[in-house]
């Protein structure tokens, strides 16, 4: 009886050790994956960030108005952001690549899976950029507009245009993303219906007398110019 | 003798036409009576000169009727042509570009000597002005005849606050209305500017014939000449669209500046141009403006475009104008120097492409009426200074402030105060 469990506990251990020495060479192919992916990351980090600091590229983005873009994170500078997520994709391919070697199914599976859902990261980040590059456009040009039109909510009216542009690019982030789309697809038609609705109502109803008033300034206002105002531009 | 030939059907007179030693285009509205008044005004220029009118082919005035042209007069012919007018529906700075352009192409294909725009409505009349444009491209060797018009108090004032004086200061050349709008030009100044328009074309920069005239008879040191009119009709402001008209208007100017950097960085000192004629009195003016609309716009700009602003002023200019947003009403004055170097910065600015081009100047829309303000209340408190010696104080600034703009376009990184 003895002899057969210790049989039994020396086939289960040589069992074992026999599928961790066959997982060894695996993981040795992870690890210098792994390093050899920080050493290229860090290289290939460090050759963007010169190569787009030689070309102003923060400077450039300011004028594009990404310029605080990421205001109030870690990264302060889009050079930075950019050789850093370099860094960490390449990071992130030598880790794979690494899974890879072990030769499992499920291993090859996530691998695929992760493949796979990459171009919907990349469609949902472009999406995003662009995303912000127009909000922050279109605010601009309304801010611009208002104040000279004399409107004296011109800021507030240039953060809403703003926010409903960020609202309605995260949302469609999102959905390429394929998380959650059907509560995304709701929150969103509510979330943005709400803006419209609560504008119109403002405007409709709380804000009734304000812009009776701001329109019959104007209205009187444009009217007087045409007799008496004797400024001439051009 | 010639005779006239208004009365043919002007599709089938303009094909006549090979040629013509002079070309006027009229941007203007012109009645029947006018353009008789016109046809026999040019008649009276010395020679036998074959001169083409290119009028607007839209108007609905009835032809002149045709007469005889007395021997060794000029010949008058009237050419129609789709021409956009100031007056007309949507016209703006860039159908007056296309107007301009079609004239000169048109001065062009008939090898004329020169060509002359009428584009303004003045309080006097017309066919008179044409005359007086084209004799000294006639009887001189004069390549651009620009007009001095009699300044009102707060007429032309775009061109008083910045574009007279910053030609002055760049171009070393001190004509009071460098973006005409009526021009006399020669054949050489002519065929230069349709050669730089064709390159600039290529290069997708487009060449704008209003603000890029002056700058290039000044650039290659051509003869100009200054004609003395009477006051303009101007059009009555369109407060809404007043960024719009300054972005149509400096955009070309500034664009022009960079395309003619290394000629103005050589200019150091200005000097008159010849003249013709005498200054025309204007009238006694007592009208005064409300300033509060305006200063509200000030306040507005400097509360709400601090980030913009922030991009292409100094720290000291947005300093000064934040204290200056602080000054009580009455006692608000933009001080000439402040201004000079708005107007540079915004230059440089636009050079450098800071931010969206059209964004930019729509953004010194507050900035321009603040010193609207600024101007209307010296001229109403001192009432011995006119408009004349208050914009030269200004365009002297411009000159002191010449340096200032030097530096910082040729290094604009390391000089930034």
């Amino acid at each position: 009886m003895w002899e057969q469990v210790k049989q039994a506990l020396t086939q289960s251990t040589a069992r074992f050790l026999t599928k961790s020495a066959s997982l060894l060479p695996g993981l040795a192919a992870l690890i210098l994956a792994v390093l050899m992916s920080l050493v290229l990351g860090w290289i290939l980090a460090v050759v963007v960030r010169r190569v787009l600091a030689s070309l102003r590229f923060d400077e450039r983005m300011a004028r594009w108005g990404f310029a605080s873009l990421t205001d109030g994170s870690v990264l302060k500078s889009p050079t930075l952001f950019v050789s850093r997520s370099i860094f960490v994709l390449v990071i992130l391919a030598g880790f794979l690549i690494g899974i890879a070697a072990f030769d499992f199914e499920w291993t090859s599976l996530l691998v695929s899976g992760i493949l796979a859902y990459i171009p919907n990261i990349v469609g949902a980040v472009l999406v995003l950029l662009v995303g912000s590059l127009i909000a922050r456009f279109v605010a601009r040009s309304v801010l611009i507009g208002a104040v000279n039109l004399n409107l004296q909510y011109a800021r507030l009216l240039s953060e809403g245009i703003k926010w409903l542009v960020i609202v309605l690019s995260v949302a469609m982030a999102l959905e390429h993303l394929r998380i959650a789309p059907g509560i995304v697809e709701l929150a969103f038609g509510i979330l943005f219906g709400g803006i419209v609705f609560g504008l119109a109502l403002a405007v409709g109803l709380g804000s009734k007398d304000l812009v009776t008033k701001s329109l019959g300034r104007d209205v009187k206002r444009a009217s007087s110019e045409e007799i008496e105002d004797p400024l001439r531009h051009v | 003798m010639e005779t006239d030939s208004i009365s043919l059907p002007a599709q089938q007179e303009a094909k006549q036409i090979d040629r013509a030693d002079l070309v006027v285009g009229i941007l203007t509205d012109l009645d029947a009576e006018a353009m008789m008044a016109l046809r026999d005004a040019l008649r009276t220029l010395p020679g036998s000169l074959r001169i083409a009118v290119v009028e607007s082919d839209d108007r609905n005035q009835p032809a002149a009727p045709a007469s005889e042209a007395p021997p060794d007069s000029p010949a008058v012919f009237f050419v129609p042509a789709p021409l956009a007018r100031p007056s007309g529906p949507g016209a703006g700075p860039p159908s007056m570009a296309a107007a301009y352009h079609s004239i000169f192409a048109t001065g062009e294909r008939l090898q004329s000597r020169g060509c002359c725009i009428v584009a303004s409505k003045l309080e006097s009349a017309t066919p008179q002005r044409v005359c007086r444009l084209l004799r000294p491209l006639v009887e001189g060797d004069v390549d651009l005849v620009v007009p001095h018009y009699a300044r009102h108090r707060f007429e032309g004032l775009l061109n008083g606050s910045i574009i007279a004086p910053l030609t002055r200061s760049l171009y070393g050349k001190r004509l009071s209305n460098p973006m005409g709008p009526d021009f006399g030009v020669s054949r050489r100044l002519l065929q230069k500017i349709l050669g730089t328009e064709r390159g600039s074309r290529a290069g997708g920069n487009g060449l704008h014939p209003l603000a890029s005239l002056a700058p290039a008879a000044l650039c290659d040191n051509l003869q100009i000449t200054e004609v003395h009119f009477g006051g303009r009709v101007h059009r009555p402001p369109d407060w809404t669209n007043t960024s719009s008209l300054l972005s149509e208007v400096l955009g070309p100017v500034f664009l022009d500046i960079e395309r003619n950097a290394a000629c103005w960085q050589r200019t150091r000192t200005s000097v008159t141009v010849p003249t013709v004629g005498e200054p025309v009195p204007v009238s006694e003016e007592t009208a005064s403006i409300d300033t509060t609309r305006l200063l509200d716009s000030f306040a507005l700009g400097n509360r709400e475009l601090q980030e913009i602003w922030g991009l292409v002023l100094p720290p000291a200019t947005l300093f000064e104008l934040r204290k200056l947003a602080r000054t009580p009403r009455e006692q608000f004055r933009l001080p000439d120097e402040l201004w000079v170097r708005i107007v540079y910065d915004f230059a440089l600015a636009h050079r450098l492409r800071t931010i969206n081009c059209d964004h930019l100047l729509k953004s010194m829309t507050p900035l321009y009426l603040g010193w609207v303000a600024s101007y209307a209340h010296d001229l109403e408190m001192d009432h011995f200074v006119g408009p004349d010696q208050r914009l030269e104080r200004l365009a002297l600034a411009f000159e002191a402030g010449k340096p200032y703009f030097v530096s910082r376009w040729r290094w604009p990184d390391r000089f930034n105060p």
